[in-house]
């Protein structure tokens, strides 16, 4: 028996077991990923580290109400087990759910999936992983000298099995690089700090790219830490702010996004949640969420539950169109299934999360768009952020420009941007025609104590009035 | 499985892998065992989830000399474990050296266990929904005003071992309970969100929980604007000065940054960076606290570390590498998984606190609301509190969990504010460290406490 045809059986015997306890519903699911992390901290390797998540995850719905319960030990015996614990789970607390996100059947989907990679991680020597990290940081040194450099490298790939008492069985393999690259310099008594870097659904052959050769990433995050040591403090107050893809990407998905997510909606907690069809944003704000976007970002063919994800507009025009639905949510809603129930790994039952986020590009050059906003902040990356559930948000922003006579001029040192996000929609004046999206192996989305799940975000520069800038 | 099983089983696994290194011939490991039984439930406005499950798993460090590798599987089958020793050995084999590194743990050393409540692992899922029930009581939940209520009850039982090829092998268990409850309440389009919890390493009464809530959004509801910015002091309550402060703490601590010259503090050794009545310890030691282990993550007996004394830093925190790279020893701060959580045994040592303690010096909350003329009181938890500028320590954070303080009374809820400040200047200007003290989600605990010179603005 093929290690497929194992896990396929292991997979389906808990399916069985279900049907065979009662359950209206279940799922089976199997990942076996490996990751690994390599940290050059100050030309040592400080961490070289490989790990490898592998297991079985089963949700069963009885009547309605979902158990879930997962296990590492990859035999009958654990299966049963966790089969057995999921379907205890569902039916002791059947009673108290009221909230019934039960749905209807969906036609079987048989699907293999397998990106076609040039430059397969697994194929790739760690020496030669290494070396670009060394590299990265020979880039910062041609800029600086810097007291301290870091470089970091991650990948993920691996195995993903779906199997559901509809009849679906599911197989693909993810695959996922990155390269970060960050400095410390001091010059006059002043100290400065970069990161940088970012990473791709993609082989190692994302880092022969032009824009992210690991030297291009060196030598950006030299030039950022360099710029800062003669940054100048930001205009503090409501500033007119163009926020670049990577920014507006972020402030898109932690401030809006999440506030779009089905199950914040159906309990009443979104302070959007009835609100479809109203006018939220001006109309130069148009929002999208997909799983497989032109633009690039997270490649994610279908979510945890085995819904092929789609194309979500969540505002059209800054009109309220939507939500993102796990198939529960979507049921109770009466809206269209949009992919986007999502486990961060087997030991987590999935829920509503974002995929590729972004905002729709307008009709203006760069050019334009900076011209357009006169006087301001041009708002390029962030260091960490926080939003809260009210659509509050503040973001640390450090790399920044001041934006004068409709000219780009000076970097302004690290500064807050806060607002919120509801107020902010309704001054958006305009976009560029240019999109980028990104994703990474770093860093990612965190909720419901499932942190670091990769997801994409990023749109063109976005024009923003009436962004509050602090002076953090 | 009961807590000694898993004691025994641990300890066995983390021995028997310790003997296929050896048939391996790897010259030193580190085998680190994780096993963790955990059960979740939440009821989001009548819509409930749970989820069980165990977390086994084995992070595994190689070393040849000075060249170290680390590979982590989930799950205890023998293949797994001697796969993952291969690829931390080959691994190793293909690093360059780490000047820094100097060997594993070398002896079985322990310190004090935390206390373990033997009926959390009995718990089951109709018990935690009878606490959702207790915790539920006592508030009126046909108040228009109310949006939505949230219960949650999480359990986890388990532990780790540590074994090393030079000699050292213990373990470490630990149960924990937390329930919490959560509110959105609204009232002529002003919103809010409060919460109240209980957690600890015992099962705790949950009474009262989500009237206290509602009672603290319902307080909240009815927020005027600030109106303008003004220089103020900010009274903040304990469970919210404690995050407050977490930020330049953490980083200041780190004996890591000290190592490799990130630390903000790192020349301040000796001097004297708070006011006088400021002391502040790491404690690994108390048993009724979540740190409170008899080895840290790499098998060095836990400890109570006094960092600031009265105002002055005495020391860092330290991992064995990074204690040993600054020429002393490790404070028993090896933790895996980073200061905000993450799969330990996915992770290597690294440095992190224990649980940090603002010592208590003076007045209680009232107290000190009272001898405000005019200032904030920050009721709940600000955003952006870990985007201050590490350099120059600088910060901008906002709440709407806020209310003016004037002439010694609470006047009215606040709507949206920011507070912007430099850390620097903060430590310096602390006008009272409160008596009172509550609870605390975060890897630090401090006491209520009253700040100036902060800038507030709407």
């Amino acid at each position: 028996m093929s290690q497929s045809e194992f896990i396929l059986d292991l997979l389906n015997s808990s399916v069985d077991q279900g049907e065979k306890l009662g359950v209206d519903f279940i799922e089976a699911r199997y990942d076996d990923l490996q990751l690994t992390t390599v940290a050059l901290i100050n030309d040592i390797v400080k961490q070289s580290s490989a790990f490898q998540r592998k297991g079985i995850g089963v949700m069963a719905y009885f009547n309605g109400t979902p158990g879930y319960s997962y296990t590492p030990e990859l035999n009958s015996e654990g299966v049963k087990g966790a089969t057995k614990r999921a379907i205890n789970l569902a039916k002791s607390t059947d009673e108290r759910n009221v909230m019934k996100l039960d749905f209807d059947s969906i036609p079987a989907i048989k699907d293999k999936i397998v990106v076609d990679v040039k430059k397969h991680p697994k194929d790739i020597e760690f020496s030669e992983k290494l070396d670009m990290l060394k590299r990265g940081v020979s880039s910062i040194k041609e800029v600086l000298e810097p007291t301290s450099t870091t470089g970091l490298y991650g990948e993920m790939f691996g195995e993903k099995y779906l199997v559901n008492s509809e009849g679906t069985e599911i197989y693909w393999a993810p695959v996922m690089v990155d390269i970060r690259m960050g400095s410390v310099f001091m010059s006059e008594g002043k100290q400065a700090q970069s990161f940088t870097g970012t990473g791709a659904s993609k082989g190692l052959e994302f880092f022969e790219e032009k824009e992210t050769t690991p030297e291009q990433t060196g030598l950006d995050a030299g030039k950022y830490c360099k710029e800062q040591i003669d940054a100048v403090a930001a205009p503090v107050g409501k500033q007119t702010t163009l926020v670049s893809p990577l920014m507006g990407g972020v402030v898109v998905h932690e401030s809006f996004g999440h506030l779009s997510e089905a199950d914040f909606v159906v309990t009443g907690q979104s302070p959007i949640a009835d609100r479809v069809g109203e006018q939220l944003g001006s109309e130069h704000v148009t929002i999208i969420d997909e799983g497989v976007s032109p633009y690039g970002g997270l490649y994610l063919p279908y979510d945890d539950q085995g819904v092929k994800t789609g194309r979500t507009v969540l505002l059209e025009k800054g009109i309220l169109k939507g939500y993102l639905h796990n198939r529960g949510t979507a049921q109770k809603m009466n809206a269209e299934l949009s992919g986007n129930s999502r486990a961060i790994n087997f030991m987590f039952n999935p829920i509503v999360r974002m995929k590729n986020t972004y905002f729709e590009k307008g009709n203006l050059s760069f050019e334009e768009a900076v011209e357009h906003v006169g006087s301001g902040v041009y708002a390029v990356d962030m260091s960490g952020g926080q939003v809260g559930l009210d659509g509050n948000f503040m973001f640390n922003c450090n790399r920044g420009y001041l934006i004068e006579n409709g000219e780009i001029s000076k970097p302004l040192k690290n500064h807050a941007l806060s607002g919120n996000i509801l107020e902010l929609l309704k001054h958006v004046q305009g976009a560029t025609k240019d999109i980028t999206i990104r994703t990474g192996y770093f860093g990612g989305c965190g909720k419901n104590g499932q942190f670091g799940l990769a997801v994409g975000f990023g749109g063109p520069n976005v024009i923003m009035d009436q962004v509050l800038v602090g002076g953090a | 499985m009961s807590l000694d099983q898993v004691r025994e089983k641990i300890l066995g696994i983390t021995d028997q892998t310790l003997k296929y290194a050896k048939d391996l011939n790897i010259p030193s490991t580190e085998v680190f065992v994780y096993s963790l039984s955990s059960t979740n439930l939440t009821d989001n406005k009548g819509k409930v989830d749970s989820r069980d499950g165990l977390s086994l798993g084995v992070g595994i460090r190689a070393a040849i000399g000075k060249k170290i590798g680390f590979a982590s599987t989930t799950g205890f089958d023998e293949e797994s474990l001697k796969a993952t020793l291969a690829l931390a050995h080959s691994i190793a084999k293909t690093s360059p050296e780490n000047p820094m590194f100097n060997g594993f743990v070398t002896e079985t050393k322990t310190s004090k266990e935390g206390i373990l409540d033997p009926e959390i692992p009995d718990l089951d899922a109709k018990d935690m929904i009878e606490h959702c029930n207790i915790m539920g009581q006592g508030f009126d939940s046909s108040d228009t005003r109310l949006i939505s209520v949230t219960y949650a009850v999480n359990i986890t039982w388990g532990g780790y071992a540590l074994g090393t090829s030079e000699g050292c092998l213990a373990s470490s268990l630990i149960t924990t309970y937390g329930a919490n409850s959560m509110v959105v309440v609204t009232e002529a389009g002003d919103r809010k969100t409060a919460a109240d919890f209980v957690q600890g390493r015992e099962i705790k009464p949950v009474e009262g929980l989500t009237a206290n809530a509602m009672k603290h959004g319902l307080d909240s509801l009815g927020s005027e604007a600030f109106g303008g910015s003004e220089i103020l002091p900010t009274v903040w309550k304990s469970r919210e000065a404690a995050p407050f402060i977490a930020f330049p703490l953490f980083s200041g601590l780190s004996g890591s940054g000290y190592v490799e010259k990130r630390n903000p503090w790192k020349d301040k050794l000796g001097e004297k960076i708070c006011v006088d009545d400021f002391t502040l310890i790491d404690e690994g030691q108390n048993p009724e606290f979540e740190s409170c282990r008899s080895i840290d993550a790499e098998g060095t007996p836990k400890q109570t570390t006094t960092a600031i004394e009265n105002g002055v830093l005495k020391t860092f925190v330290f991992d064995k590498m990074h204690g040993e790279a600054a020429n002393l020893k490790s404070t028993g701060n090896g933790l895996r998984g980073g200061t905000w959580g993450g799969i330990p045994f996915e992770n290597p040592p690294g440095v992190g606190p224990n649980q940090i303690l603002v010592k208590n010096v003076g007045k209680n909350l009232d107290e000190q609301i009272a001898e405000t003329d005019k200032g904030i009181l920050i009721t709940g938890t600000p955003i952006g509190l870990f985007t201050a500028n590490p350099v120059t320590g600088d910060f901008s954070i906002t709440t709407n969990d806020a209310f003016l303080i004037e002439k010694g009374e609470i006047v009215n809820p606040l709507k949206s504010i920011s507070i912007a400040g430099n850390y620097n200047e903060t430590f310096q200007n602390i006008v009272t460290i409160g008596s009172d003290r509550e609870s605390s989600e975060w890897p630090i605990n401090a006491p209520s406490m009253t700040f100036k010179g902060h800038t507030i603005s709407d």
